[in-house]
């Protein structure tokens, strides 16, 4: 993993977060890097932060000590009314996200809890693989490496590119996990540094997948066939979030399996059993979380099309490569 | 755009748009206004779904506006459910589209939308929105705007006026179906929990609450502890009288006695403008978890089995009562009345026996919440309600 020949790296990105010891996402102990800016609206989303482009304001109500102790986002630099309290109620501080949106990192940094912060840093390719080099030993052990996600990692084509091709030079594994929603330009300039391609196949009904996600689904499957194609040595994996009333169905299921065996590069299906992870970061940001109400599926559905999918891959349910 | 059409009055174009969610009186408003615009000679439009009629006419074969004439005023029944229809989103800073290259963004068309205004010749806007309609509003006044607002709130939550039209119908409403959930929990000698809406302020529990002699009331404006509500409905539930009936604000904060320090839990946000939901809901817990939760806690322990209920969407529909009627009747020629006097930028509000209007920065970021010292809590803590704690 020499740093020799590393080329200096100009385009930057919107870094939401940097996670290392990830172990599913890709071969082995990874480091996911995780991109803002996202092309879909998928109502389960677990990562709300990641959807704007931009960097954004989030409120920890838990963290702020109220308008007695401190208040100072009650008055100025902060814009007007974008903080306040409720007359004749406790001394929490309320945020009117519809006048908070000009709220930028110089003055959430003023905060002196930290209830106030930013999601989201603009960071340069080196800054990132600086920080991703730290875990090489536990890559070379396990190897794994680096996995970009979002957002939709490929709405930012030059930068993860570069990122990927960066990650290369210094002999780091690369994998990307998307939803494939970008024009085929972008796909292929990034899929041309990827070792391991997590793709996801949310919707099989393109109706059904633009009321759940917000577009159709004919260019996503489109891009996915021809990187399938274009791309022979990446490691493609395929993936369902997996939502009891959406998509927890044996037609979903089979239709992503006849739509992918034909592709010998496409190495295993995964299922991603819907949680609410995501709930606690919607209240940060004041978004509503549309899917409140959806249970987890249940073990027996899990296992029910697990099995299906083993049985595609010909392999019985306990082998390696089943579920996630 | 203005034209004068002598004895010193102008021939004016004004539009009426309706936010997010059904509230029962909406067309008794637009009746109101569009009566009172067609007694002076001005032409009155009403802009279907929110906004969506004059961004999106394309998508109107009959038009986006809807010309409010005397003839179609007077057909119109105020009982029925919204004329103009409405739009699960009215954020024109934050609209969101599938753009050329497929792909779902947010965009400003809040420049747009007010020169479609323009080239409509409309002089100036009524809206009848809720608390985040109206910081809509507050930001398109801004822009240049010359809008008034007209409250809508189901929760009677918006402060700088005494009343909203809708709270009147929800109230009554609630009240006849407590009434129907006490005697279930009567037959079933068992206690009810039923939520009821509310996520910001009690008025609607409390009041229900009285009117139906319920043994407790939980609102969010008084942070309770399920212990101390299990302790007195074990004094009130007895072999003699084995069934009760608790009242639950959706928006109620339960405090944790175990752990102190900790904030009370509330269930309650204000949305963002990315929010993925509509506009007009408030809530990002959805309804059921306050009943559920209340429910659960208290049959933990009591001897007594508990069942939630669930208000919610039930009571957000349905015929205005007189009350309503005559009050968005009211709100409606008060608003005209606004842009008459030229009070752009402010909110039309029902302080008896004046109709006010309150700018618009003043109505936003406040709440009208219950005072822990006013009349409806001492009324409920002398029919021996527990109001969560002891006041």
């Amino acid at each position: 993993m020499s740093k020799k020949n590393v080329k200096p790296s100009a385009p930057t990105g919107i870094v939401l977060n940097i996670q290392r010891y990830c172990t599913h996402d890709g071969p082995g102990t990874r480091t996911n890097v995780f991109l803002k800016g996202c092309s879909l609206r998928c109502k389960w989303c677990g990562n709300p932060e990641s959807i704007a482009f931009k960097p954004e304001l989030s409120y920890d109500p838990r963290k702020c000590t109220g308008k007695e102790a401190c208040g100072l986002c009650l008055k100025a630099p902060f814009p007007e009314g974008a903080f306040y309290v409720v007359e004749g109620s406790d001394d929490t501080i309320h945020v009117n996200w519809d006048l908070a949106g000009d709220c930028d990192e110089s003055l959430a940094c003023l905060c002196p809890e930290g209830a106030l912060e930013m999601f989201g840093k603009e960071m340069t390719v080196d800054e990132v693989l600086e920080e991703v080099e730290k875990d090489e030993s536990f890559y070379r052990s396990t190897g794994g490496g680096l996995t970009l996600s979002g957002g939709e990692c490929l709405l930012a084509p030059d930068f993860s590119a570069a990122l990927l091709e960066g990650a290369h030079e210094r002999g780091i594994n690369t994998a990307i996990e998307t939803a494939g929603n970008v024009p085929w330009a972008f796909m292929e300039k990034v899929l041309a540094h990827v070792d391991t391609c997590l793709h996801d196949h949310k919707l099989t009904d393109s109706e059904r997948h633009k009321k759940w996600t917000g577009v159709h689904n004919k260019r996503i499957l489109e891009n996915f066939k021809k990187a399938y194609e274009t791309f022979p040595d990446i490691d493609f994996i395929a993936r369902t979030p997996l939502i009891p009333g959406i998509n927890a169905d044996e037609e979903h299921i089979r239709a992503v399996l006849e739509f992918i065996r034909p592709h010998k590069n496409v190495i295993d299906y995964e299922l991603l059993p819907y949680h609410r992870f995501g709930l606690g970061k919607y209240l940060s940001l004041g978004v509503k979380y549309e899917l409140e109400d959806y249970k987890t599926p249940s073990d027996d559905v899990v296992q029910r099309l697990q099995a299906i999918i083993d049985e595609a891959f010909g392999r019985s349910g306990e082998e390696p490569g089943g579920l996630k | 755009m203005t034209q004068e059409i002598g004895h010193g009055s102008f021939l004016r174009r004004i539009a009426i748009m309706v936010g997010a969610g059904h509230v029962p009186g909406i067309n008794a408003v637009i009746m109101g206004a569009a009566k009172a615009a067609n007694n002076l000679g001005w032409e009155m439009v009403g802009i279907r779904d929110g906004f969506d009629g004059l961004l999106y006419p394309e998508r109107y074969p009959d038009g986006g506006l809807l010309t409010l004439d005397t003839k179609l005023i007077e057909s119109l029944d105020p009982n029925a459910a919204g004329l103009l229809g409405q739009a699960p989103r009215i954020d024109p800073f934050n609209v969101r589209t599938v753009n050329e290259d497929d792909m779902v963004e947010e965009v400003d068309m809040s420049d747009e939308l007010i020169k479609k205004l323009h080239a409509e010749n409309i002089d100036a806007l009524i809206a009848v929105v809720g608390g985040r309609g109206l910081t809509i509003m507050y930001k398109l006044h801004r822009k240049g705007l010359p809008v008034v607002c007209v409250p809508r709130s189901i929760e009677n939550e918006i402060a700088g006026t005494m009343v909203s039209f809708g709270f009147n119908t929800a109230l009554s409403t609630t009240i006849e179906m407590l009434d129907r959930v006490r005697q279930a929990a009567q037959a079933a000698r068992k206690i009810g929990v039923v939520e009821v809406l509310g996520e910001q302020a009690g008025w609607i529990a409390l009041q229900a609450g009285i009117a139906v002699g319920a043994d407790a009331v939980l609102i969010p404006e008084i942070p309770c502890n399920l212990q101390a509500v299990a302790l007195r409905l074990q004094d009130k539930v007895t072999a003699r009288r084995p069934y009760g009936l608790v009242v639950v604000a959706e928006g109620v904060k339960l405090i944790d006695d175990d752990n102190p320090q900790d904030k009370p839990s509330s269930l309650k946000a204000s949305l963002a403008p990315l929010a993925t939901g509509d506009a007009s809901e408030h809530v990002i817990r959805r309804s059921g978890k306050a009943a559920e939760a209340v429910a659960e806690g208290l049959q933990l322990q009591l001897a007594q089995e508990t069942f939630p209920m669930v208000m919610g969407p039930w009571v957000r529909g349905g015929t205005p009562t007189a009350v309503d009627r005559q009050l968005a009747l009211a709100y409606g020629v008060g608003a005209l009345q606004g842009i008459k006097d030229g009070n752009y930028g402010s909110m039309v509000a029902f302080n008896p026996p004046k109709v006010d209007f309150v700018p618009l920065a003043e109505a936003i970021n406040k709440l009208r919440t219950v005072p822990l010292d006013g009349g409806f809590v001492k009324i409920a803590c002398s029919l021996g309600i527990f109001l969560g704690r002891e006041l």
